[in-house]
């Protein structure tokens, strides 16, 4: 079978069993007993193996199969989970991922048989007092065993409703000795294209009989709008296990349970399938409780009272527990979307603009449509946006594990804790953001994380503990790596720094603590006495922070020495449409992002107060230093000084500082765009828009202008 | 610049005027040529960045190729283009005093310019090619846009 066109599929989903796998393994060494958690490792196991067989990795499928052996005996609590067992597993999963990437760039799985870790594997099988061969028998007739009262519980067919027609053409076939039987077939759950089985099935039963009726609908088994399961009302003149057997001769087909019709009851049958309903969920949910310890899938599925017509959606619940029904969209369709609406917002702005220029007609109408089309450009923005949206959780994911590695390897005890993983960003930015935390983490367990002597001596506890948290914040998502640890040190800093022959010492003097810390972002500098693995070589935070600013974001620093210190990533929510302020500077227009400002004042002259030289205003008990725009954008100032001045309140974490601008346009929804790399590189302009009347207009980056 | 002299290919330059010289654009770099429009300053900017355009909805920096190559300025007139150059898949409008028409030169008419740090224009010269009718320096545009020194 050609399986090409399923690699994709192959690639993404092994992705996510074993992201899968390496959460639950983890989770596993803080609690070896936890059912939940081995039966959920022991389900992905599976499913990876049966998706590697399929594809004809036979490496991987060996390698899956030794490891579901293991946790098969950890499921029967044949083998105690220990930490050089859960050390050889995270093995096992660098050794898939490895196959993994050979399969992405090559299509084929490479040549590495991983032979030690398949024998490390084994060896922890054999371990056990009983040898290994029959643990295997054991194990398998144990599956069986599972698998077949769970289909004798199920036997589906029976909710199928006979309405008259078919009981009539049923009755005529059984004059003429045909039997109608009803089978529920069960596909393997690890089948990838259930809707060609169960083709397969619904052509073999014709070549034997008549399909009178099928639960779900032709249709839906067709659109693989069913679980792993359906059933046939089915009419046939041969043998029942012959009907059996040409079914299960079909691939990937698990088993097909069934019996006669038996239609003397018929009636009876009928009133009873209210209540045989009722039992029927009843029955779902008992086994369900019952099955909890060995089959993870069921034991989450809500032992809800979802009427049994609804098998098929409960068993649904019951099937997929955890993971999102996603939609992989190409990001490249959803970026032509994304300019489309772009393309329709300029254009309703130029509406807007003629609108305007019309003097003195009625064009009441022409308004309300404008505002019809501002409404629907708004929604269409806001839905693609959305589909663009994906929570910070693919990628943060990764992280625990990799703290528990370096654990090991710097030999500190430490702990990592999470928040807001279900916190959203545009696709493109989570994609971007994982290698910026990832050494802010590594940087927090490497230089912030003292040993463990020395934190004893501070009588902090033993575990350093690292904070990951993501939250939204206005328009901007906030993520905050934080670390109970060391701090740091400023003296130190400015003493690498001269040494360095960055700043001399006059100037480390008179520097701020914000200013030195600043310092740590620069190209090639690294405080850490000792070049380790994990980080000091120099390349690090200047990364970060370019990789930050290349998203739109910023990141700042908090820190106090022997305490611990904090990383604060902003990062604006959208990238490419934003609500802008639009203002005259001079006689240019800018616009600036809604998100920065605060408020608007109106500030007389004579308010403004002189400290250090600078310019503040007291607004409110808070003193707020001004920043004239028409200076900063090299324009001449206004002659008229007796009018009040519009200020913009302009906030960036919690300083403020108030922008004075010549006049107020109003708000608007812009569409950024890029500049080009030829057009200087100022810090103060984020991009350029450009307006209804086709002008272009800049946008001014408040949070550089603070 | 070697393989100019060597191989006898026709290369087609767009023929433009900056005082009274005339220079040739390769073709194959030239997007567009529109008119003088509205230019949005840009501030901070090198003197020689005039602002941004808003060519079919993309926002294109312009350049003045006068003082690029440090001349004055003179008033804006109706003959003034811009010229929409692609480079690297970046868009970059010059503005010219004047286009006048496409000029064919083959290779071997091209004559070599040698570099010096003094001339500003010869620095941006990747030869002078000899057309029917007259001279026109041809301009390295890649040295136009790479050059910081302005």
């Amino acid at each position: 079978m050609d399986v090409s066109q399923y690699l994709d599929i192959f690639i993404d989903e092994t992705k996510e069993h074993l992201q899968n796998l390496n959460t639950h393994i983890l989770s596993l060494e803080q609690d070896g007993e936890n059912m939940d958690t081995i039966n959920e490792i022991f389900r992905a196991a599976h499913s990876l193996k049966g998706m590697a067989g399929t594809m004809g990795y036979k490496r991987m499928q060996t390698l899956t199969h030794d490891m579901e052996n293991v946790f098969s005996e950890v499921r029967n609590g044949a083998i105690k989970v220990d930490s050089d067992m859960i050390d050889l597993l995270f093995k096992c999963l660098d050794a898939l991922e490895e196959y993994l990437a050979t399969i992405q760039e090559t299509a084929d799985e490479g040549t590495n048989d991983n032979e030690p870790l398949i024998k490390g594997l084994n060896d922890i099988l054999n371990s056990k007092n009983s040898p290994k061969a029959d643990d295997g028998k054991k194990e398998e007739k144990e599956e069986k065993i599972e698998e077949k009262t769970e289909n004798k519980l199920q036997e589906k067919w029976k909710d199928i409703k006979i309405d008259d027609s078919v009981k009539t053409v049923i009755e005529e076939g059984m004059k003429k000795n045909f039997k109608a039987y009803g089978i529920t077939v069960y596909i393997q759950e690890a089948c990838l294209l259930k809707a060609a089985r169960a083709f397969l099935v619904f052509k073999a039963l014709e070549d034997l009989g008549e399909v009178l009726l099928s639960n779900p609908s032709a249709q839906d088994i067709e659109d693989e709008s069913f679980e792993f399961d359906f059933s046939v009302i089915f009419l046939t003149d041969k043998p029942f296990d012959q009907v059996i057997s040409a079914i299960k001769y079909v691939s990937e087909i698990e088993d097909a349970v069934g019996s006669e019709v038996v239609f003397g009851e018929e009636k009876e049958a009928e009133e009873e399938a209210a209540a045989s309903e009722e039992k029927a969920s009843e029955e779902q949910t008992l086994p369900a409780n019952t099955e909890s310890k060995p089959a993870p899938s069921k034991s989450s599925a809500p032992a809800s009272s979802a009427a049994s017509n609804n098998n098929a959606v409960e068993k649904k619940t019951a099937g997929k527990p955890v993971v999102n029904r996603t939609v992989r969209v190409d990001i490249e369709k959803l970026d032509s979307l994304m300019n489309l609406v772009s393309e329709l917002i300029i254009s309703k702005n130029s509406l807007v603009s003629v609108a305007g220029s019309v003097v003195g007609t009625s064009n009441i109408s022409f308004n309300e449509q404008i505002e019809y089309l501002e409404s629907v450009t708004t929604n269409l923005h806001e839905s693609v946006m959305k589909v663009r949206m994906v929570p910070i959780e693919n990628t943060v994911n990764k992280f625990p594990r990799m703290i528990r590695d370096l654990s090991k390897k710097l030999n500190k005890k430490m702990e990592l804790y999470m928040t807001g993983e279900d916190t959203e960003l545009d696709r493109t930015v989570v994609d971007e953001i994982g290698d910026p935390l990832m050494h802010l983490l590594r940087n927090s367990a490497d230089h912030g994380l003292e040993s463990a002597e020395i934190r004893a001596e501070r009588g902090k506890p033993e575990v350093g503990s690292i904070y990951l948290d993501a939250y939204q914040d206005g328009n901007n998502v906030v993520i905050e790596v934080r670390d109970d640890g060391n701090g740091i040190d400023i003296e130190a800093v400015k003493n690498k720094a001269i040494e360095k022959g960055k700043i001399t010492k006059e100037q480390a003097e008179v520097m701020s603590d914000k200013e030195v810390i600043d310092l740590l972002f620069q190209p090639s500098f690294s405080t850490a006495k000792v070049v380790s693995d994990v980080s000091g070589r120099g390349v690090g935070l200047d990364v970060v922070k370019s990789k930050i600013e290349a998203l739109s974001g910023e990141i700042e620093v908090k820190t106090k020495l022997g305490e611990g210190s904090t990383f604060i990533i902003r990062l604006p929510l959208t990238l490419a449409i934003i609500q802008a302020l639009m203002v005259v500077v001079g006689d240019e227009k800018y616009a600036i992002s809604l998100g920065a400002i605060q408020t608007i004042e109106s500030i007389s002259s004579s308010d403004i107060k002189k400290v250090q030289g600078k310019e503040v205003i007291n607004l409110r008990g808070a003193v707020i230093p001004l920043v004239r725009l028409n200076r900063i954008l090299e324009l001449e100032d206004k002659e008229d000084k007796s009018q009040d001045m519009i200020v913009l309140i302009a906030k960036k974490g919690d300083r403020f500082a108030g922008l004075v601008v010549d006049e107020l346009i109003g708000q608007m929804e812009i569409v950024i765009k890029p500049m080009g790399k030829y057009a200087g590189s100022c810090k103060l302009i984020s991009g350029a828009t450009i307006l209804g009347d086709g002008e272009v207009a800049l946008i001014l980056d408040a949070n550089a202008l603070i | 610049m070697e393989e100019l002299a060597i191989t006898t290919e026709v290369t087609q330059y767009i023929k433009i005027r900056i005082q009274d010289e005339y220079f040739g654009i390769d073709i194959k770099y030239v997007d567009n040529i529109v008119r003088m429009q509205h230019i949005t300053r840009v501030p901070m900017a090198p003197s020689y960045i005039k602002g941004v355009i808003n060519l079919r909805g993309e926002v294109i920096p312009v350049f003045s190729l006068r003082l690029k190559m440090g001349l004055e300025e003179i008033e804006e007139n109706k003959s003034f283009r811009i010229i929409i150059l692609k480079y690297e898949g970046e868009s970059v409008g010059i503005i010219v005093d004047e286009v006048r028409e496409v000029a064919n030169v083959a290779s071997n008419d091209v004559e070599k310019v040698y570099h010096n740090n003094t001339d500003s224009i010869q620095n941006f010269l990747s030869g002078v090619g000899k057309t029917e009718n007259g001279l026109i320096s041809l301009l390295d545009i890649v040295e136009v846009l790479n050059d910081k020194a302005i």
